[in-house]
């Protein structure tokens, strides 16, 4: 992988945020087509009481590494840390937007590590995942 | 055949018949370019991973979300928490696997969780990623909710 020169990464910089649209087939591909779950088998997911089939709020963490390798290159898969919690469930036919704000900016080990504030929404302006997303910069 | 073989008893996942120390293990993984593509297409994904010849970082993370599914029986669940650390990157043709150990079990507000450590590895057993996820155990009887993977 090359090295990719340092970003501008200021405190405070909002990110480019993006939008998801969560259809039942991209579900299906990431977490597998299977009876009795409430990912992939609708009438399933209503018997446990929700309105049709839920999104993994793995794929998130997809949303925001996509976010972190934008900002720093794929070498955040070296170094590179995510905590999330996902806080509200996201359904199929949903329009997510994956939201960050660089928060710190600390020293480590010679390098600059870059802390982002990451959140998603869905179309309502609800949170359904937040945490916090580093990596290195040379 | 000579040697005699021990089986492995699946239980019902409670916060009761789990046991804090357990570890898990996943099947090998080997990572072909049709698992880039595919969690390219589910997370519309269009950095040019495979002609990097490398992994979206998060490639796995289901095999650790499913370690609990190698020892118990798992009516339902809600992932509420994912840590990642990225160590190293996953290569294409890389074989890999999945560590876990149960780390801690509480119950909040009511409701069971269960906290697991995991290391995904490649097939010297370099760590790649490690983690940690907590997910919310919704036995059988009063499952009304969650992910039932």
């Amino acid at each position: 992988m090359a090295t990719r020169v340092e970003p501008k990464i200021a405190v405070g910089e909002t990110l480019p945020s993006f939008v998801k649209d969560i259809s039942q087939r991209r579900i299906d591909v990431y977490s597998g087509v299977k009876p009795n779950s409430i990912h992939s088998d609708e009438a399933w997911a209503r018997k446990k009481g929700f309105s049709t089939c839920l999104a993994q709020g793995m794929m998130s963490t997809a949303y925001v590494s996509q976010m972190m390798v934008k900002l720093l290159g794929p070498d955040f898969a070296r170094g590179g840390t995510m905590s999330m919690a996902f806080i509200k469930p996201v359904y199929a036919g949903d329009r997510l937007s994956v939201h960050g704000v660089i928060k710190d900016r600390q020293s480590d080990n010679g390098a600059t590590r870059v802390v982002v504030e990451v959140w998603v929404e869905n179309q309502h302006g609800d949170k359904t995942a937040v945490g916090h997303a580093t990596g290195l910069v040379s | 055949m000579g040697q005699s073989r021990t089986l492995v008893e699946f239980k019902k996942l409670t916060l009761d018949s789990l046991r804090v120390g357990e570890e898990f293990v996943s099947d090998d993984h080997l990572v072909i370019p049709e698992d880039i593509a595919a969690h390219a297409f589910a997370v519309e994904d269009d950095h040019p991973w495979l002609a990097e010849g490398v992994a979206p970082p998060t490639l796995m993370a289901n095999q650790a979300l499913h370690l609990r599914h190698s020892r118990y029986i798992v009516h339902a669940g809600l992932h509420a928490r994912m840590e990642f650390n990225f160590l190293e990157p996953i290569r294409l043709g890389m074989r890999v696997r999945t560590r876990g150990k149960v780390v801690d079990k509480y119950e909040r507000r009511g409701k069971p969780y269960m906290v697991t450590e995991y290391v995904t590895e490649d097939e010297t057993g370099r760590a790649l990623v490690r983690g940690q996820f907590t997910q919310m155990i919704i036995p059988e009887p009063e499952a009304s909710h969650g992910h039932a993977r």
